[in-house]
């Protein structure tokens, strides 16, 4: 086999590699300015904050692979974290005002699938009108003021760490991942969900229900947002009224960069794993080596920029490399 | 001409002219090189070698605009206009004419289009978006939109596909008119009486070469079908292996009313094969979806082994033992980006799995059985199924629906032959009889009245959304049929023949 030909096959088979090297390049770049950026502490630090945007991005992810996008999702985490602060704060046990806050996120995702799947509405639209709706709620119930939780069994959640390293929240985002690439790979579901998102009409012809699976998917997608919620008023022992402000951005930047497909059909929970590493490792280091805050916004969205057109100039050789298997093939 | 792309020379040294005042016919089987010099034609596509020389001046085009500054116009089956722009807008594209103050001229332009419309005798609104327009007169406004530009080739891609008879007729007017102009038209179609009643020269084309050329008025259908085909097709339907044993009756359909088809009555035994016959748009697609549960009913009765069923979704139909292969393939029929494996196991997965968990290896066999029974030609089962030819994609949309886990008692076929290439359709045939040998019930839907004919044991005729007749094989011709599907031309006093 000639290195050509095993390149091509190389670029149809990995979906994540380009963005696997610039994490890796990225935390090098970050290491090499400040040995203190592998510090434990620092490490501990991106890993916190990878366990909100994560889970998240799993909601997300599971959407775009099944042909649907909610954007609605960082704004009910948002809400979610100010309702499970006010719960815990009128007295409520802590594990009931979570379970209660995730069935309250797991509603809102009801509402975004009616609208989807009851009334037709595009999916874009209909859930921007609900995450502004969302917000708005957000405001006026908090008046833009955080609210303290001072509770101390709630607060072990966010602030638990395992060997000092480790935190919690994170441990639940791979638990999470890996239930969730479980079922994508290896349960009729999620073989379902892939053959929605790759093309829903054949999907339908064949036996799938997509409304269905889209329901469980909005619904699971709301759930979820509501936990990552429970999680970041957890590790700040505060709901923050701006704490799910640019949730859904991230997590759709985070799958897309990890290789879901847009329009779905493709991806999977590693690629989304790879995206949110690459995104908070990026941010962390940025605040790390002092970087100006106003810039750093800049800097962010330029490595968005930047990651996006590697993996155009990767996917048209990806296509290329497919067009030329199906011509040698015919 | 030479075109080659890696691995496939699509059109191979060919050499002909057109000459102005005349229609010329470009024919040939799916794959012969028709559209491929349609698109060098057009700019799109850039030749390998060869030259194409337009009133004896080399022409070297570097894009599609090229193309048409040169005075060339391509009139695709999609059509390529702005939807949401007036009629006058699209013809005029590009060339709005202006008024002192740079703004656009509408009286005028309104008043250019109307003598465009008055010229060829058509009725349609210059104000009205072209989106609202029906497919025939989309088309109408771009042949004036290539009139427009002063083009001296206009060249059609199977334009009446999605016509109906009388819109057909105003077409050909149209193209009359272009002809007496002293324009060059190039017409790709697959529909033989038109290419008779319309054409004055044909030329044949094969695997991307040149076979032969024609004076139209010199040749007869036959001799253009040996040409294209090279093969005698007659032979392909006798040797068929047959089922020689109908069994009870498996579906019956009565009185059935849908948004699209009206009063649909007919029936289908067990290892019967029932042929639908029809111009596009009869109709048939629409039933079938109906009957799979995927088009909602709005009254009648569909009766299965003699009971009364009622369809939520497919899903529900294939439960029953239903099976559709739908029209589309790429765009209905399979995930085009997932593997082989995923495509047939689909709608099996509940049986293949342990407790929760997919069973990967009985689904991999489930997918090497598919292979090997249908013969697909591919090195895997993990490759996707975009990579396959069409011959072979229909073959997976086959080994799906007949795998051992699934019960199919009823299959349904729309069009299973579309796009694929003369040595495999003659493998499906076979496979279509093989059903019916298994006492599979067969709904067998071409446009190929030829193929209809020679694989179904009964052909119902469809016109209109209306079943208009009912003929067995033995009493079946191609005439009989086709003043069946067309007969609403016959009663205008039309040429159905």
């Amino acid at each position: 086999m000639s290195i050509k030909s095993l390149s091509r096959k190389l670029l149809l088979v990995s979906n994540n590699i380009a963005i696997l090297l610039v994490a890796i390049v990225v935390i090098l770049v970050f290491y090499s300015q400040n040995p203190n950026f592998l510090h434990d502490d620092n490490i501990r630090n991106i890993m916190r904050s990878m366990a909100f945007v994560g889970i998240l991005t799993i909601g997300m992810g599971m959407l775009l692979i099944g042909g649907e996008v909610d954007l609605s999702s960082g704004a009910v985490a948002g809400l979610s974290g100010v309702l499970v602060a006010m719960l815990i704060n009128t007295g409520i046990p802590w594990g009931w005002a979570i379970v209660i806050t995730i069935a309250f996120g797991a509603s809102l995702g009801l509402i975004s699938a009616l609208l989807v799947n009851v009334l037709g509405f595009m999916h874009f639209i209909a859930t921007l009108g609900l995450m502004s709706v969302y917000q708005g709620v957000i405001l006026v119930i908090t008046r833009n003021v955080f609210i303290p939780v001072p509770n101390e069994g709630f607060r072990l959640i966010g602030g638990t760490s395992f060997g000092n390293i480790v935190p919690l929240p994170f441990i639940i985002m791979l638990v999470l991942m890996i239930a969730y690439t479980l079922v994508l790979s290896n349960t009729g579901f999620g073989r379902s969900v892939y053959m929605c998102g790759g093309n829903r009409k054949s999907a339908r012809l064949v036996g799938i229900k997509p409304k269905k699976i889209s329901y469980f998917l909005y619904i699971n997608n709301g759930a979820l947002g509501a936990l990552a919620g429970v999680i970041i008023t957890s590790q700040m022992a505060t709901a923050s009224p701006v704490a799910g402000q640019t949730g859904s951005i991230d997590a759709i930047t985070a799958a897309v960069l990890g290789g879901v497909a847009f329009k779905g059909g493709s991806g999977g929970m590693f690629g989304c794993f790879i995206g949110i590493l690459l995104i908070n490792s990026f941010s962390a280091g940025l605040t790390f080596v002092g970087f100006p805050q106003y810039w750093q916004i800049v800097a962010r969205g330029s490595l968005l920029v930047l990651a996006l057109c590697l993996d155009y100039v990767i996917s048209g050789a990806r296509s290329r490399a497919l067009e030329h298997a199906l011509r040698s093939h015919n | 001409m030479s075109k080659s792309f890696p691995g496939v020379k699509a059109l191979d040294n060919v050499s002909f002219r057109a000459d102005g005042g005349r229609v010329l016919a470009l024919m040939g089987e799916n794959g012969a090189g028709k559209s491929t010099l349609l698109k060098i034609l057009a700019g799109d596509y850039f030749a390998d070698e060869g030259e194409f020389l337009l009133n004896g001046i080399l022409q070297n085009f570097t894009s599609p605009y090229s193309a048409i500054m040169a005075g060339i116009s391509v009139v695709y089956q999609e059509r390529q206009m702005i939807p949401a722009l007036s009629v006058m807008e699209n013809i005029f594209a590009g060339a709005l004419p202006k008024n002192k103050l740079g703004l656009i001229d509408k009286p005028r332009l309104k008043k250019e289009t109307m003598a465009l419309i008055n010229k060829f005798e058509l009725s349609i609104d210059p104000s009205v978006p072209v989106g609202s327009l029906s497919v025939a007169h989309q088309q109408m406004v771009e042949i004036m939109k290539a009139y427009r530009r002063g083009s001296a080739v206009i060249a059609f891609d199977e334009p009446t596909a999605s016509l109906a008879e009388e819109e057909i007729t105003v077409l050909f007017k149209l193209i009359e008119a272009l002809k007496k102009e002293g324009k060059i038209v190039i017409y790709v179609s697959h529909r033989m009486p038109e290419i008779f009643e319309l054409s004055d020269d044909i030329v044949v084309l094969k695997d991307g070469a040149l076979v032969t050329t024609f004076i139209t008025s010199e040749t007869t259908v036959d001799e253009l079908i040996t040409s294209m085909v090279g093969r005698d097709i007659g032979d392909t339907y006798e040797n068929l292996s047959r089922n020689t044993e109908v069994g009870e009756t498996l579906l019956e359909i009565k009185n059935l009313v849908t948004h699209d088809v009206h009063n649909i009555d007919f029936s289908l035994k067990r290892g019967e094969i029932i042929g639908f016959a029809g111009l596009i748009g009869a109709g048939r697609t629409e039933l079938v979806r109906a009957i799979f549960g995927a088009n909602e009913i709005t009254s009648g009765e569909i009766i299965f082994e003699g009971q009364k069923i009622d369809f939520k979704s497919p899903f529900d139909a294939i439960k029953a033992g239903f099976a559709l292969c739908p029209e589309d393939r790429k765009e209905e029929g399979l995930v085009l980006y997932r593997s082989i494996t995923d495509n047939v196991s689909i709608p099996v997965l509940s049986k293949i799995r342990k407790a929760l968990i997919l069973d990967r290896k009985a689904e991999a066999k489930l997918a090497s059985t598919a292979v090997e029974k249908y013969a697909v030609k591919t090195p895997g089962i993990d490759k996707l199924v975009v990579e396959l030819s069409g011959g072979n994609q229909q073959k997976v949309i086959l080994g799906r629906w007949t795998n051992e886990l699934m019960n199919t008692k009823l299959l349904i076929l729309d069009e299973p032959t579309k796009g694929i290439d003369v040595g495999a359709k003659a493998e499906i045939y076979q496979t279509i009889c093989d059903f019916a040998k298994q006492g599979i019930g067969v709904i067998f839907i071409s446009s190929e009245l030829t193929e209809v004919i020679g694989v179904a044991d009964r052909i119902y005729v469809m016109r209109n959304g209306r079943i208009t007749g009912c003929v067995d094989r033995s009493d079946a011709t191609e005439e009989g049929i086709l003043s069946l599907a067309m007969a609403d031309k016959d009663e205008t006093g039309g040429d159905a023949q």
